[in-house]
């Protein structure tokens, strides 16, 4: 995917440059606004990754500016506000979703390839990994084209996964991808746990591989192998 | 006891006391001004007598009437002269009583060494009867005199100190959260004036400072946000660099958590921030039953893999005008402690109904102070990883709606009792 990171902290910009590179995308970033509208006018993006706080100016009027001369691409809002109004009024003029600073990488990945699936017209309702099928659109996951009966938070957490694969992927964030981050649980590690294995165990009792591996005390990893 | 009740009442006590004086005074006087009359009609009649006495040598013809009576002797011999004027009771044997007369008794010579003496008594009652009447009438008038001024010096005072109550009222009314000025009435009394001025500015002074602190509060936590995502997109790269040891997986696990429980932390104090300064102002009509069961739905998994049953007993929709977005996490909050402090295989019991939402859930007795627990950072230390909010933000919110919640525990069921509606047509003040 080709992604413009429109974000004026040098530091913050540079991480999701790299990050965003490693899962093998093609990455430009803009520091101000300007240099964003002049980017997003010449070349043309998948997904734009957009802060709102910009120095010169308000990340939503790239949102107005791309959508008057109607260029293609999703467009995911990033904000240190998470101010209701602001989220509102993007979502409106165009934007596919909002992610509050801070946000984990995990996070952040699988939001992308949801905005890419979604705006694909080619319909790419269906994901497929090895012998792991998705059916986005009626939420069916098929390994070796048998059906399993996943719950929602196990086929979140299977989404979740192979958007993040390959990736350390840490409890929090899975707790925050599951959950929302307005819940605070604090035991919801074992909730996490237990997920994760009824998960393997279903994949695995129609036997597929098991691809999670646990990363002892800090999280779990997909791995193509 | 009121100023105006106090002030009365020391008016009354000195004016009685003033009264009273000035009463006993004037009657004395009176009583005096009367005998004094008396003595120099009984001194006159008295000279009168002598006069004749010592010119004619005979004792003058008068008839002694009732109330007024003279005796004159004539002595053969001498007599000192002496004089005096007296009172005393003389029976009178028809009306069968004592009656009061006043009476000079003089003596005296003339002529060579004949003296006489001369008696002439006159009745007082009549003049005591005077004075009587004259007590009565002072005394009428000296009361009616007091109530009116009484009356009068209430209805002023009253009236003069009318600024100050209407200020005290205004001033009692203050909220710091609202943005209006004071707004207190002028008044033509200086230390009124004063008074107000001293207030006005008192007031906008604080509301300044308030308004300051929660800026500066919700600034600051504005600014966290962006270096806390550099500090966990840093630590998301670090973490998926190959070769990395143990040890290093385990700085960076402590590093992560550190961080994310920063970002609670903040996260928390930015959403009461914004509460407080009202951000979320947008309302409407939501229902506390169907948000409450959308909110249970979340846990689903949780209250299965922790045993807990869930008991709903709802009789009503539970209406109340509110953000909608703070009513899902009053809910959440509520649904999510009911969840955490649970214990395995244990319940949740919610009752709705149009006044109250009760939340019962069987727990672990309470480790820290029940007073306590709607306070912000007040946490249970058997919970380390709580950022100890959660109900501070539920009361917060419930705060800034005007509804009431309760906290109580017996036999280790803890029940949350959120009040939204009051008895009577008139919901909720905000």
């Amino acid at each position: 995917m080709k992604l413009l990171i429109v974000e004026d902290d040098r530091s913050l910009s540079r991480s999701i440059n790299d990050y965003l590179k490693m899962e093998g995308h093609i990455c430009e970033v803009a520091l101000t606004l300007n240099e964003a509208v002049q980017k997003a006018d010449i070349n043309k993006y998948d997904c734009v990754i957009l802060d709102i706080g910009l120095p010169d100016g308000n990340g939503l009027d790239l949102i107005r500016e791309m959508k008057s001369k109607k260029l293609t691409g999703g467009i995911l809002i990033l904000s240190a506000k998470s101010s209701l109004d602001d989220k509102l009024i993007g979502l409106k003029i165009g934007a596919d979703d909002y992610l509050t600073k801070p946000f984990h990488f995990a996070e952040l990945s699988a939001r992308i390839n949801s905005i890419h699936r979604r705006n694909n017209y080619l319909g790419l309702n269906e994901i497929t990994f090895n012998e792991i099928r998705i059916n986005t659109e009626d939420n069916q996951v098929y390994v070796h084209d048998k059906l399993i009966i996943l719950t929602k938070k196990e086929y979140d957490l299977l989404l979740f996964f192979i958007a993040n694969r390959n990736r350390i992927i840490t409890k929090e964030s899975i707790v925050e991808h599951l959950w929302g981050d307005n819940v605070i649980l604090t035991d919801s590690f074992d909730f996490v746990y237990t997920h994760v294995k009824n998960l393997r165990k279903k994949i695995v009792a129609s036997e597929g591989r098991n691809y999670i591996k646990c990363i002892y005390g800090f999280g779990y990893k997909f791995i193509d192998s | 006891m009121k100023l105006l009740t106090k002030s009365t009442f020391y008016f009354l006590l000195l004016s009685i006391l003033v009264m009273f004086a000035g009463a006993v005074l004037l009657y004395l006087t009176i009583k005096k001004v009367i005998y004094r009359q008396i003595d120099e009609s009984l001194i006159t009649e008295k000279t009168i007598i002598e006069d004749q006495i010592r010119q004619t040598d005979t004792i003058p013809d008068f008839e002694g009437t009732f109330g007024h009576q003279i005796e004159v002797k004539l002595l053969n011999y001498h007599i000192d002269k002496v004089q005096a004027i007296k009172d005393t009771d003389i029976y009178d044997s028809k009306s069968d009583s004592f009656i009061p007369f006043r009476y000079i008794f003089s003596s005296g010579n003339y002529v060579g060494k004949k003296g006489f003496i001369i008696t002439i008594f006159q009745i007082i009652s009549e003049k005591n009867e005077l004075l009587h009447d004259i007590e009565v009438y002072m005394f009428s008038l000296f009361f009616s005199l007091l109530l009116i001024s009484i009356l009068i010096n209430y209805l002023i005072a009253r009236r003069l100190w009318r600024p100050f109550y209407d200020s005290v009222k205004i001033a009692g009314r203050f909220d710091i959260q609202s943005d209006k000025p004071l707004d207190l009435p002028e008044t033509d009394i200086k230390e009124f004036d004063q008074l107000n001025r001293v207030f006005d500015n008192m007031t906008s002074k604080m509301r300044n400072d308030y308004l300051n602190l929660k800026e500066f509060s919700e600034n600051a936590s504005h600014e966290i946000q962006t270096p806390l995502a550099v500090i966990r997109s840093k630590t998301d790269l670090l973490m998926q660099q190959k070769n990395l040891n143990k040890d290093s997986l385990s700085l960076i696990k402590s590093i992560n958590e550190s961080t994310t429980k920063l970002f609670k932390l903040n996260q928390g104090l930015l959403l009461i921030s914004k509460i407080e300064n009202q951000v979320f102002h947008e309302k409407k009509m939501v229902s506390l039953k169907q948000i409450t069961i959308k909110g249970l739905e979340n846990y689903k998994e949780i209250l299965q893999l922790k045993r807990i049953k869930v008991e709903m007993d709802v009789s009503d929709e539970a209406l109340v005008e509110m953000n909608e977005v703070l009513a899902e996490i009053m809910i959440s909050n509520l649904l999510s402690n009911a969840v955490r402090f649970n214990i395995d295989g244990g319940f949740i019991k919610c009752h709705i109904d149009k006044i109250f939402l009760i939340m019962k859930n069987a727990g672990l007795p309470l480790t820290i102070n029940p007073d306590d627990l709607f306070k912000r950072f007040h946490k249970s230390s058997n919970n380390p990883q709580s950022v100890g909010l959660g109900l501070s933000i539920v009361k917060e919110i419930t705060e800034s709606y005007g509804m009431k919640i309760f906290y109580s525990c017996h036999n280790d069921i803890h029940e949350i009792k959120l009040q939204y509606h009051y008895k009577g047509n008139s919901p909720w003040a905000f």
